[in-house]
């Protein structure tokens, strides 16, 4: 029998609204769960999902592309790459499994909730398929590490890492908490799919997999694509959800959305592509730096997408793209000067030739950043190596739970923007997270940073191994430097010599 | 005697840091307290000057003598730690 064509049948097949006789429509989709805006029902009908596919195309095509990443990985497993790749690379392994794998489970989650509260029938389809893509990321990312943890026990933080209260994992929970697993169904079309994957992961991830491949690393790069192209598929249900939104006079509610979504996730980025791209990635291998990456991908086609559609760039645009130049740099720093709490080993990534290369990229990194590095580098060259190790805890910002921290040296530019709300006192590592708090302060003021919790009590005994053992963090797991210091040699009885300009 | 948080803004530094001192220190032992985790460790020494200490913003410095209840600072308001002429 001759079957139909999938345009044939896709409009009246998922067209699902209708109307509720045993109980009233509030209560089947109240808008807590929606976060439609009082916008109705018929209304979202319009919703108009870019990308098509019906259920058994989606099945035969995932199963494709789940033979050929497992296939890739069955036929690489005897490679030396494990024991033959650059430290750099394995800790950006490290940081992305354990950072992101868990976080796929949390966005199926997120996906759910737009498949039962989503008002529009092409909202609930695509999240059908987009809760799906999300598990098989969660499981293919636990997965592919897991073949490593009997020869690395940091790999093992691919799983253990949101369960624990190591400090990157809750930023990561709290940024992801806000951004769609304490969200309505429209905000998590907003926020997480529109935001966050669009603007953000889709493109991380397309860069993701060509340095993998760069690298040599083809299971990771097999891995990365095969999750990049479900990506860009579901990352399309934010647009048209917007698209309604403003047209029904909702622009103010859905720029804001935007506008809490962006800041977020800039944040994280900044924390862990920032210094992935511009340290831990062998020199040789890098093709652009972060600022490059951030200024192509996220001013250059983002901010297109965000004018498209009607919205306006957020009121913070010029204030976050002056921080492509320092912000990552500073999260460097602070995460390899409190490596031991970290479950990857960072790469310094300040040999004279990566400083050559950080000056050139960003000039005047010497002056500022280098400084740091300067009396970092002269302790290890003269055997001082506890001098390279904390003693006291970071102040971490109320809103991103990362360290407070900018520019220093002859840059020296660090500042808290404090809060005094309901007689507690908030630290902010900048105008822009204070703002984030103010959108919601309820939503934030009772969560905990981690100073805040060791202040209170909660971390004995109160030092750093009372804080490793807070966080998790076991022998054999605690962060040290990537290359064991290898890179120290280069400075012995010869300190860098910045290349003239 | 009682353990006091502050919060140091060192100059010259990345990141502000928890600083526990005690309530009957003087700025310039608040000072010395603050410069052990940022001087030499990732803050070039300067040993021909002093450290003195502000307010976030500040223009004047607290007395070097002045001890912490004497002044109005508050448990973890952020101070500025600055190099001066001795």
């Amino acid at each position: 029998m001759p079957l139909l064509e999938r345009h044939e049948w896709y409009d009246i097949a998922r067209s699902t609204n209708w109307t509720p006789t045993y109980v009233t429509d509030a209560e089947l989709f109240p808008d807590v769960m929606t976060g439609a805006l009082g916008v109705p029902m018929e209304k979202w009908e319009v919703y108009d999902e870019p990308y098509k596919t019906s259920y058994s195309e989606y099945v035969r095509i995932q199963r494709e592309k789940d033979s050929g990443a497992y296939s890739v990985k069955a036929a690489l497993e005897r490679s030396r790459m494990f024991s033959e790749a650059d430290p750099g690379w394995m800790s950006i392994l490290k940081v992305h499994y354990g950072a992101i794998a868990l976080g796929e489970y949390a966005a199926m989650s997120a996906e759910a909730r737009m498949v039962r509260f989503g008002r529009a029938p092409g909202m609930r389809n695509m999240a059908t398929f987009g809760m799906m893509d999300e598990n098989r990321h969660a499981q293919l990312q636990l997965f592919f590490p897991h073949e490593h943890c009997p020869k690395d026990r940091q790999f093992d933080w691919a799983h253990k890492a949101y369960h624990s209260n190591e400090w990157a994992a809750i930023a990561a929970r709290h940024t992801f908490d806000d951004l769609f697993m304490a969200r309505s169904a429209t905000d998590i079309a907003i926020m997480l799919t529109f935001a966050f994957e669009t603007g953000f992961t889709n493109m991380q991830f397309l860069g993701l997999a060509a340095d993998a491949a760069e690298t040599g690393d083809y299971t990771f790069a097999s891995l990365i694509s095969s999750i990049q192209t479900d990506e860009s598929r579901h990352a399309q249900i934010g647009g048209p959800a917007l698209q309604v939104l403003i047209a029904n006079g909702r622009k103010e509610e859905a720029q804001k959305l935007v506008d809490v979504a962006i800041a977020r996730a800039w944040r994280l980025f900044a924390i862990l592509t920032g210094p992935s791209m511009d340290y831990c990635t062998p020199i040789e291998h890098r093709k652009q730096s972060f600022k490059e990456f951030m200024q192509e991908w996220i001013v250059g086609q983002f901010e297109r997408s965000l004018i498209d559609l009607g919205l306006d760039l957020p009121w913070y645009w010029e204030k976050m793209i002056a921080e492509f130049d320092y912000q990552h740099h500073a999260y460097q720093l602070g995460l390899w000067y409190w490596r031991p709490t970290l479950w990857w080993n960072p790469a310094a990534g300040v040999t004279p030739d990566c400083r050559d290369w950080l000056e050139e990229k960003y000039p005047g990194w010497n002056d500022t950043f280098g400084k740091c590095w300067d009396v970092i580098t002269e302790n290890l060259v003269a055997g001082r190596t506890e001098l390279t190790f904390p003693e006291t805890l970071p102040i971490v910002c109320n809103m991103s739970q990362l360290p407070i921290c900018a520019i220093p040296g002859n840059g020296w530019n660090v500042k808290d923007y404090p809060l005094d709300y309901q007689g507690r006192t908030y630290h902010f590592n900048s105008e822009v997270d204070r703002w984030l708090f103010l959108q919601d302060p309820v939503r934030y003021r009772d969560h905990m940073t981690l100073v805040d919790r060791f202040l209170a009590g909660q971390i004995q005994p109160p030092n750093l191994m009372g804080a490793l053992k807070y966080m998790g963090l076991a022998p054999g797991e605690i962060g040290d430097d990537a290359h064991k210091y290898a890179w120290v040699e280069a400075y012995r009885n010869k300190p860098y010599q910045k290349t003239a300009a | 005697m009682a353990l006091f948080p502050l919060i140091s803004n060192f100059q010259y530094d990345f990141v502000l840091q928890l600083l526990p001192v005690d309530t009957e220190n003087t700025m310039d032992e608040v000072a010395a307290a603050a410069a052990h985790h940022s001087v030499g460790r990732r803050v070039a020494p300067q040993p021909d000057k002093i450290v003195r200490v502000r307010r976030q913003g500040g223009a004047e410095f607290f007395p070097r003598d002045a001890r912490l209840h004497e002044t109005d600072i508050k448990p973890m308001e952020t101070l500025e730690f600055i190099f001066c002429e001795s």
